[in-house]
């Protein structure tokens, strides 16, 4: 079966590109390819210039963890670690000199500061989702994974999560592949992708 | 029903439920049958060895009021006593006996009709006119089986050689061979009249309603040299081994069973989280509690009792093939109320663990496990407890039907069971703190542990449990069986010889060196009965009157002198100076019988007059030996100038008849015992329990096992995301196998160090009391070590499926 053909993207530094679907067209698929958590049958992905897809699996994960973050629908908070170690996780794994200072900057950044010692199932989901944005943005990453950012949220904390999504790529200069339903939060990505029956396509402007 | 009974067989969770149950039932059936078969049959031996169910002795027959109480039982007398054989020139002392119709009333007589022949079973004793004798009599008497003899002034003929009573005693060392003759001869021997020693036994047997009600009328019909024995006196008396075994493998049982509860607890749990959705789904549709209960927890039950029934059926079978291979025969000992234990005790464990937690899919409100809110642990906490200390005591009461017996060992689990966790926690706090230092994926094992208490200190607290009891099941069992080995070796002297005189000594040791029969050390002995208690006569000193007592002051004491002590013996007040005469030794509890204390002055009267000495220590002898032991030992030369003969005992490969024939020809006035019988037996239950300790030790293995695998197959799910998780941000395999392995030696290094501090605890009060203070140090203090290491790989084993789990998984569970 084919899930996903003639597929050709590129995304440049600290561009935002929205890609929308219905169910089951392959969205999660594609993103698992583009961040190598999956090779494709067929064709390549290059990161950074390099061939990504080609690599093995330690090698993309080493390659993942130096450029790549990412920020899940169900927040994916390890729930032995409080909410400080669960930021300076990535970093430690990428080898960052003091990690805690790293994290605890950019949970001051979401507004977590005074929550270090909690952990995430004492959190609510927005709150959860912004450790996540934190964790994510810790690495300085150069290209950042979204998938759903706001899907297991309610309207006024998923709001709170997109501005802060948005407003730190700004900052940070971050690439964004952002996986969502939602056209409107779609429209504020940069460039706007449909991915139907596997293949990828450019919406008419609304 | 067919589906209701395979679905939850698809979860694994079910699978570790229902082997934790299947080896619950499988142990608790074995123990309970076996326990049922050994308790039947150590009450039959103990009767036949009492000669009935119910013994009324004494000093003359019983009489017909008495004998009137008793229609209803089945009857036999018997009356013992010394009395002298004459053929031709040659005089011997025996010791006969005059058996009534109906003797002996259980087991059989081992008899032969001629010298060398084997022996065999016989249910009946002598018909009026025969004789049965031992066959020291034909040896000494120079006969053979035929020729008749005179009892008294009755002529008997010879018919039979009586090897084994069933109702023979151990008292070794007053026996001059047996011979056996019908009662109705007794008046015609003359023997009897006033001032005769003689003790009538008359022997009791039938069911048991009858036989309480005569235990009931009979105490009030006793005369003064009449007493009552009853089985029951004679089990406490010598049940000792017996008792421990039991005890022991019960309390093997109760710890199987309380680690086969803490898996079935933990894989409920999983059970629990798998099925909350579906029951909240049907609350949702409008279903009932009851309903809902009905549908889930119904199916749950029904699944499980094909299960305990496995179980029970392969603990049936164990003890099927046990009874084969011991040839024990007849129907089934156990009785109703231990077949409803082996039905019901498996079905108790899963309520007790199992359904308060099942029964949190009613109570948790059906919108919070929809919306994925669902809070596991906070669901009633307190009737799980109260369940889960409660079926272990239910169980131990219906395992030993005492408490008392097993408080101790419930107090000690409990303490265990509760303390554990609280000593563990903050440890574990601690190791939480001090891992901020560690390399990251030590940090992340760590946390794994430190993070999930409520997971992790319980399987903690058992795997520490099982380890610990394990090494000092190892540590103790192995140290009991061997002293038992020690005691009774394959060689152990099989052969008593009483009655050789100085000159017969060379003799002996050239016909033992020359059949290869191991010499034991020989100990002069010489007849004496005690007299004088501080100058005092013994009948005024003595005020204590049992029956025991009487006896002792009624018959010569073996007196022996020696340099050393047997092994067997161990000095537990004043002091053992070999070489210091006119002092002696003399045997604890005989001591307290007679209330003998150190520097009392005894004074024996001897065939040459009398021999005073003074106590100057007081000795703990161990019965069961299968050595010479002695009520009064004398040092070196205190005995000097009696009349001196020699005991010793020597160890001759069994069926040897002809060779022993021959040393009786050579001494006829030598008498010898051969306890073959006896040691066959013993050595018999040092098999047998040195099987069901290694039985036991495995079963409990297999449960400690078991809970570790609930416990990760529970943690699976979490363990699978956040490995995902980890290779997602970047991490290697490398990083998420270090964590698992440094994980799971935690946890087995952490039960091991548990474990052989709690060994090293339990062995402290030992090492003070029989080491002067030194451990006992053994290779079985590793063995914690070992096993932790064994519980480490398995969870190695068990955690490489979360390893194998693809982190795209994690956002395949999301829409997309």
């Amino acid at each position: 079966m084919t899930l996903l053909e003639h597929i050709a993207l590129q995304v440049q530094p600290g561009e935002s590109v929205a890609i929308t679907g219905p169910s089951g067209s392959g969205k999660s698929t594609l993103l698992g390819i583009l961040a190598g958590l999956d090779v494709p049958s067929e064709g390549e992905v290059m990161l950074d210039g390099a061939a990504f897809s080609a690599l093995d699996e330690d090698q993309r994960a080493l390659r993942r963890g130096e450029l790549c973050a990412f920020v899940f629908q169900s927040f994916h908070l390890v729930s032995d670690l409080n909410v400080l170690e669960n930021v300076m996780l990535p970093l430690e794994i990428k080898g960052v000199s003091k990690p805690a200072d790293i994290a605890r900057q950019w949970l001051e950044r979401v507004g977590l500061g005074h929550r270090l010692k909690h952990f995430p199932t004492t959190l609510s989901g927005g709150e959860q989702q912004r450790v996540a944005l934190a964790r994510a943005f810790a690495v300085a990453p150069r290209l950042l994974f979204a998938d759903e950012p706001t899907g297991s949220l309610d309207h006024a904390n998923g709001q709170r999560v997109i501005e802060l999504l948005f407003d730190m790529n700004r900052e940070a200069g971050t690439a964004l592949v952002l996986v969502t339903h939602d056209d409107q939060l779609a429209a504020r990505c940069q460039r706007h992708l449909r991915l139907e029956e596997g293949r990828l396509l450019t919406p008419e402007p609304a | 029903m067919h589906a209701a009974l395979t679905r939850p067989w698809r979860d694994p969770a079910f699978r570790i439920l229902a082997l934790a149950l299947a080896i619950a039932a499988l142990s608790l059936a074995s123990v309970v049958l076996l326990r049922a078969e050994l308790e039947q049959r150590f009450d039959v031996r103990t009767a036949e060895v009492l000669g009935g169910d119910l013994v009324l002795a004494g000093s003359y027959p019983a009489a017909d009021t008495q004998r009137d109480l008793l229609s209803d039982l089945r009857q036999s007398e018997i009356a013992d006593f010394p009395t002298v054989l004459v053929h031709e020139d040659e005089l011997l002392l025996v010791s006969a006996r005059a058996a009534s119709d109906g003797y002996p009333l259980y087991g059989e007589l081992g008899v032969a009709d001629a010298r060398f022949e084997a022996s065999r079973g016989i249910d009946h004793g002598p018909r009026p006119g025969e004789l049965w004798v031992a066959d020291q009599v034909l040896d000494r008497l120079g006969i053979e089986p035929g020729v008749t003899l005179t009892v008294g002034r009755q002529a008997l003929t010879v018919t039979r050689i009586i090897r084994q009573e069933p109702d023979q005693g151990a008292g070794f060392y007053s026996m001059n061979p047996r011979i056996l003759f019908h009662s109705d001869d007794l008046p015609a021997t003359g023997i009897l009249g006033p001032g005769t020693r003689v003790s009538y036994r008359l022997l009791l047997a039938g069911a048991a309603a009858d036989v309480s009600r005569a235990e009931q009328a009979l105490p009030d019909t006793l005369r003064e040299d009449q007493r009552l024995d009853t089985v029951a006196d004679a089990a406490t008396r010598s049940m000792g081994p017996m008792r421990q075994l039991t005890l022991w493998v019960s309390l093997g049982v109760l710890l199987v069973s309380l680690l086969c509860g803490a898996a079935i607890y933990l894989a409920t749990t999983q059970r629990v989280r798998r099925r909350a959705r579906m029951a909240a789904l049907l609350r949702s549709f409008g279903a009932r509690r009851r309903q809902v209960l009905t549908r889930l927890l119904g199916e749950e039950a029904w699944a499980v009792i094909p299960a305990a029934l496995t179980g029970t059926l392969l603990g049936i079978a164990l003890l099927l093939g046990l009874r084969r291979a011991l040839g024990w025969d007849g129907p089934l000992a156990a009785g109703v109320a231990d077949w409803l234990t082996l039905l019901l005790g498996p079905m108790v464990l899963w309520l007790a663990f199992a359904l308060p937690r099942l029964s949190a899919l009613v109570r948790t409100p059906a919108m919070q496990v929809l919306n994925d809110r669902l809070a596991p642990r906070q669901l009633a906490g307190v009737i799980e407890l109260a369940a889960a200390l409660g079926a272990p005591v239910l169980l131990a009461a219906l395992l030993t039907g005492s408490l008392a017996e097993l408080a101790q060992l419930l107090t000690l689990l409990v303490v265990l069971g509760a303390l554990l966790p609280a000593l563990l926690w903050p440890l574990l706090k601690v190791l939480d703190v001090t891992s901020r230092r560690l390399p990251l994926a030590a940090r992340l094992a760590v946390r794994r542990l430190s993070r999930r208490p409520g997971l992790t200190l319980p399987l903690l607290a058992s795997l520490t449990v099982a380890l610990a009891v394990l090494g000092m099941a190892g540590q103790t069992g192995n140290q009991l069986l061997s002293d038992w080995r020690q005691k009774l070796p394959e060689d152990a002297p099989n052969h008593f010889v009483f009655n050789l005189f100085d000159d017969d000594l060379p003799v002996f040791a050239d016909w033992l060196s020359e059949h290869g029969a191991r010499p034991q050390p020989a100990y002069p002995v010489v007849r004496g009965r005690l007299s004088e208690i501080n100058g005092v006569p013994v009948r005024e000193a003595v005020t204590k009157e049992d029956d025991q007592t009487e006896r002792t002051l009624n018959r010569d004491l073996i007196l022996t002198e020696a340099n050393t002590l047997p092994p067997s013996n161990r000095v537990i007040a004043g002091s053992w100076q070999p070489d210091a005469t006119g002092e002696v030794s003399v045997e604890k509890e005989l001591a307290e019988r007679l209330g003998l204390a150190l520097d009392d002055e005894v004074l024996f009267t001897t065939s040459q007059g009398t021999v005073s000495a003074r106590i100057t220590s007081i000795r703990e002898v161990d019965w069961e030996s299968f050595e010479p032991n002695f009520f009064f030992m004398f040092a070196q030369d205190g005995l000097a100038g009696q009349d001196i003969t020699w005991l010793t005992s020597f160890w001759l490969p069994e069926g040897d008849g002809a060779r022993l024939a021959s040393l009786l020809r050579e001494m006829p006035h030598i008498t010898l015992l051969d306890v073959n019988a006896l040691l066959d037996q013993a050595q018999d239950i040092i098999r047998q329990a040195s099987r069901a300790t290694g039985l036991m030790a495995l079963l409990l293995m297999a449960a400690a096992l078991l809970v570790l695998g609930a416990a990760l197959l529970g943690a699976q799910a979490q363990r699978g995301r956040d490995n995902a998780l980890l290779r997602t941000l970047g991490g290697s395999r490398e990083l998420i196998r270090r964590v698992t392995t440094l994980e799971c030696l935690v946890l087995g290094g952490g039960a091991a160090l548990g474990a052989t501090l709690i060994m090293l605890a339990a062995l402290y009060p030992l090492g003070q009391r029989l080491f002067e203070g030194a451990l006992p140090w053994s290779l079985w203090l590793l063995l914690p070590t070992v096993l932790g290491l064994l519980v480490a790989a398995t969870g190695m084993a068990l955690g490489r499926g979360a390893l194998r789990q693809p982190p795209l998984a994690l956002l395949r569970q999301e829409a997309g």
